[in-house]
C-alpha cells in the first residue's frame, strides 16, 4: 500500500489496522486459492494490477473521490451522534441535481455551470437529509429509519427522471440526455478518468476537518455527539444540531454524486452511484470519523475495488470478490479484541 | 374462483407479501430486545434464499432444501455475532459486512456453480404446499378468502409469532433477553452471561430470516441476484414501527405489506409512472412512522 505512514498517523493503533489488512488480505487469497483455476496469476492481478499501468491507476484514484465525500458525510453525522442511513439516495440525487441544472442552462459558462449545478446538487441533497433531522428534533421520529426509507424512494424517483423526463432518445442505455463538454471537469491523467475533482475531495477533507475541529459550531456539534445531556447543561442549543448534521450529511453526499456525472460520466445513468452510500459508512468508521482519516481510508476501498476489477478482467473470478473482500474489512477494522484496545464498546442504536 | 371484489384480492396478497417481513422482524426483535442492532437482517435474507433454492434443487427434497437453507443463514448468523460480541467489534459495521458478505457470496458461488450472474431458474424443485382446510371454512365471507389457501410457509410464520411472544414475555429466556437489554448488569449479577443472550438473539434472528429467504426463491423456483432487495431494511423498520413487541411487529408489516399489495395492484390500473408506484411503500411506510412519532409526542407531551 501507498503511504502507509501517513495511515499510521491518522488511525487510533496502527498495529491493529495492518492486523485486520493482513488478515482481510490473507482471507482473500485463501479465497481466490479455491475459486480460481490460475491462481497465482489472479493474485498477481488483484494485488498487484491496479499499479501496472496509468489507466488502472488513474482509475483508482478517480474512484476515491465520491468516497471520500460519502466518508465525510458519514463521519459528520456520526461525529454528531446522528445516523443518516440515506447516503444512497442522497449520492444519487446529487448526480439528478447536476444533470438538471446542466441541461437547463444555456452553454455559456462551463465553471459558473458546474459550480451551479454542484451547489444544486448540495442543497437538494442536503434538504431531503436535513427532513429527518427535523423530524427527529420536532416529533423525536427516529432519523436513521426516516433518512433510510426516504433514500429508498428517492432512488425510484431519480430512476423516474432517467427512464422518464431526461432519457435520452438516441440510445438505448438506461440513461440521460449527455451534458454538454463545456461541464467536463480537466482531466488530469489521462488515458484514465481522474479529472480535478480530485482536488475537490482533499479539498472537501480539509475544510471538513477544519470546520469541525476549529469552528465555534464543529465544537457544538461534537459535543452534542459526545454526550447531548451534557452538551444542553453547558447551555448548547441541542435541537438545532440534529438537523445541521444531516443537513450537512446530505449535502457532501450530493456534492459527491454530483462530481461523479460532472467529472467522470457526463450523463446520469441508472445505478451510477449504487454502494457509494454504504462504502462511505465504512470509510467514515475505518477512519474513526477523523475527516482526514477519510482520504486513506478511501483509498483502501479504492485500491480494493480496482483490484476486482483488474483479477476479473485479467483472472477467472467474478468482481464481486471485492465485497467479499470489503466485508472481510469491515469485520476487523471495528474488532477491539484485535487491537487489544480496553475501551467500553462502543454500541450504535 | 376468486371473487373479483378489489378489497379482497388487496388482502390476500397483503398476506402473503407480509410474511417474508414478519419472520424477518419477529427474529429481528430477539436481537433488538438483547440490545443489538442488527442491521445485518437483509444479508440472512439473502444467504437463507440462495442455500434453500439450491439445496432443495440438489437434495430433490423441500424441506431439506429449507432445512440447510436456514442452517446456512444461521452460519452466517453465528460468524456476524461472534466477531460482534467476542471480538467486540461495531455491531452497524459487522451488521454492513454481513450484508455485504452475503451480496457478494451468493453470486460468487453462483457464478462458480452455474457460470451465471443472473437469474437462475429450478424448475423441478417441488412446490410449496398450501394450506387446505374444510370447506365451510373457506366459505366464511371475507375471512374465509383472505386467511386461507396460503403457502405453508405462511402459517409457519404465524406459529412463530406467537411461540415468540410466549417466549419472550412468559419464559425465563426471554425475560433474561429483555434484562440483557435493559440492563447488562442486572444479568451479570445474576451470575449468567449477557453474550449468550446477545448470541442467541442473533442465532434467532438468523433462523427466521432464513425462512423469510427460503418463502421467496421457493415460491418463484428461482434465484435472482440481491433478491432479498431491502426487505431486512424493511424489517428493521418494521421493528421500531411495531414499538418493539410483537404484536405490533405484526400491525407494521400489515400495513406495509398492505401498502405494497396496492402498489402492485396501481401498476396494472393506474396510468402512474411505474417508479413511483415502486416508491409508494417506502412512502407510505415512512408517513406511517411519522404519523405514528407525531402521535406519541402528543401523548407524551400532554
Amino acid at each position: 500500500m501507498k503511504g502507509k505512514k501517513s495511515l499510521g498517523g491518522f488511525f487510533a493503533s496502527f498495529t491493529g489496522l495492518a492486523l485486520t489488512l493482513i488478515l482481510s488480505f490473507g482471507l482473500v487469497v485463501v479465497l481466490i486459492l479455491f475459486l480460481s483455476k490460475t491462481p497465482g496469476a489472479t493474485i498477481y492481478a488483484f494485488f498487484i494490477g491496479p499499479f501496472t499501468n496509468k489507466y488502472y491507476f488513474g482509475n483508482m484514484l478517480n474512484v476515491a473521490v465520491p468516497l471520500v465525500f460519502t466518508g465525510l458525510g458519514m463521519a459528520v453525522a456520526f461525529k454528531s451522534s446522528v445516523f443518516n442511513l440515506g447516503g444512497e439516495g442522497q449520492t444519487y440525487a446529487g448526480g439528478l441535481a447536476v444533470t438538471v441544472v446542466c441541461l437547463a442552462l444555456p452553454v455559456a459558462n462551463g465553471i459558473l455551470g458546474g459550480l451551479l449545478a454542484i451547489a444544486a446538487a448540495a442543497v437538494l441533497s442536503g434538504t431531503i437529509a436535513g427532513l429527518s433531522g427535523y423530524f427527529k428534533m420536532k416529533w423525536n421520529a427516529d432519523e436513521m429509519i426516516s433518512s433510510f426509507l426516504v433514500s429508498s424512494a428517492l432512488m425510484l424517483i431519480v430512476n423516474y427522471f432517467i427512464t422518464g423526463p431526461l432519457d435520452d432518445p438516441n440510445n438505448n442505455m438506461l440513461a440521460s440526455l449527455p451534458l454538454a463538454k463545456q461541464y467536463g471537469m480537466l482531466g488530469l491523467f489521462p488515458p484514465s478518468k481522474l479529472n480535478i475533482s480530485a482536488f475537490f475531495a482533499i479539498a472537501g477533507a480539509v475544510i471538513v476537518f477544519l470546520f469541525m475541529n476549529r469552528s465555534h459550531v464543529g465544537y457544538e456539534m461534537r459535543m452534542c455527539g459526545l454526550n447531548r445531556e451534557f452538551a444542553r447543561y453547558g447551555g448548547i442549543n441541542v435541537s438545532k444540531y440534529l438537523v445541521l448534521p444531516m443537513i450537512l450529511s446530505g449535502a457532501l453526499h450530493g456534492i459527491g454524486g454530483g462530481l461523479m456525472v460532472l467529472g467522470t460520466y457526463h450523463v446520469l445513468y441508472e445505478g451510477f452511484s449504487f454502494g457509494m452510500g454504504w462504502n462511505g459508512i465504512a470509510v467514515a468508521l475505518i477512519a474513526k470519523n477523523n475527516p482526514l482519516g477519510v482520504l486513506p481510508a478511501a483509498l483502501l476501498f479504492a485500491y480494493l475495488d480496482a483490484g476486482a476489477k483488474s483479477a476479473m478482467l485479467n483472472g477467472d473470478v467474478t468482481f464481486e470478490i471485492a465485497s467479499i473482500a470489503q466485508s472481510f474489512i469491515f469485520y476487523f477494522v471495528t474488532a477491539q479484541a484485535l487491537y487489544g484496545l480496553a475501551h467500553k464498546r462502543r454500541r450504535v442504536a | 374462483m376468486r371473487n373479483s371484489q378489489f378489497a379482497i384480492p388487496l388482502v390476500y396478497n397483503a398476506v402473503e407479501i407480509m410474511t417474508p417481513f414478519l419472520l424477518a422482524a419477529i427474529g429481528g426483535l430477539f436481537t433488538e430486545l438483547s440490545g443489538m442492532l442488527n442491521i445485518a437482517l437483509e444479508g440472512l435474507i439473502l444467504t437463507g434464499a440462495f442455500f434453500s433454492v439450491v439445496f432443495a434443487a440438489a437434495t430433490g427434497s423441500l424441506f431439506l432444501g429449507i432445512l440447510l437453507g436456514v442452517l446456512c443463514s444461521m452460519l452466517l448468523a453465528l460468524l456476524f455475532g461472534a466477531i460482534t460480541i467476542y471480538l467486540r467489534a461495531n455491531v452497524f459495521i459487522t451488521g454492513l459486512a454481513t450484508n455485504l458478505f452475503a451480496s457478494g457470496f451468493t453470486i460468487v458461488l453462483a457464478f462458480q456453480m452455474f457460470h451465471t450472474k443472473g437469474n437462475i431458474q429450478f424448475p423441478n424443485i417441488p412446490r410449496l404446499p398450501s394450506l387446505s382446510v374444510p370447506d365451510f371454512l373457506q366459505r366464511i365471507p371475507f375471512v374465509g378468502d383472505i386467511l386461507f389457501g396460503h403457502n405453508i410457509i405462511v402459517y409457519i410464520t404465524w406459529i412463530i409469532v406467537v411461540i415468540a411472544t410466549v417466549v419472550i414475555y412468559r419464559t425465563p429466556f426471554g425475560m433474561r433477553l429483555r434484562g440483557t437489554g435493559m440492563n447488562e448488569q442486572t444479568i451479570v449479577s445474576l451470575g449468567l452471561s449477557p453474550r449468550r443472550y446477545q448470541l442467541s438473539g442473533i442465532l434467532i434472528s438468523g433462523l427466521t430470516c432464513g425462512l423469510a429467504g427460503a418463502m421467496l426463491t421457493i415460491q418463484l423456483a428461482a434465484f435472482v441476484p440481491e433478491i432479498s432487495s431491502g426487505r431486512g431494511w424493511i424489517a428493521l423498520v418494521v421493528i421500531y414501527l411495531g414499538n418493539r413487541t410483537p404484536v405490533g411487529i405484526f400491525i407494521a408489516s400489515f400495513i406495509f405489506g398492505l401498502a405494497s399489495s396496492f402498489s402492485n395492484y396501481a401498476q396494472g390500473a393506474m396510468k402512474v409512472p411505474v417508479d413511483f408506484i415502486l416508491a409508494l411503500p417506502y412512502l407510505i411506510t415512512v408517513v406511517a412512522m411519522i404519523v405514528f412519532a407525531i402521535w406519541r409526542h402528543a401523548r407524551t407531551s400532554k
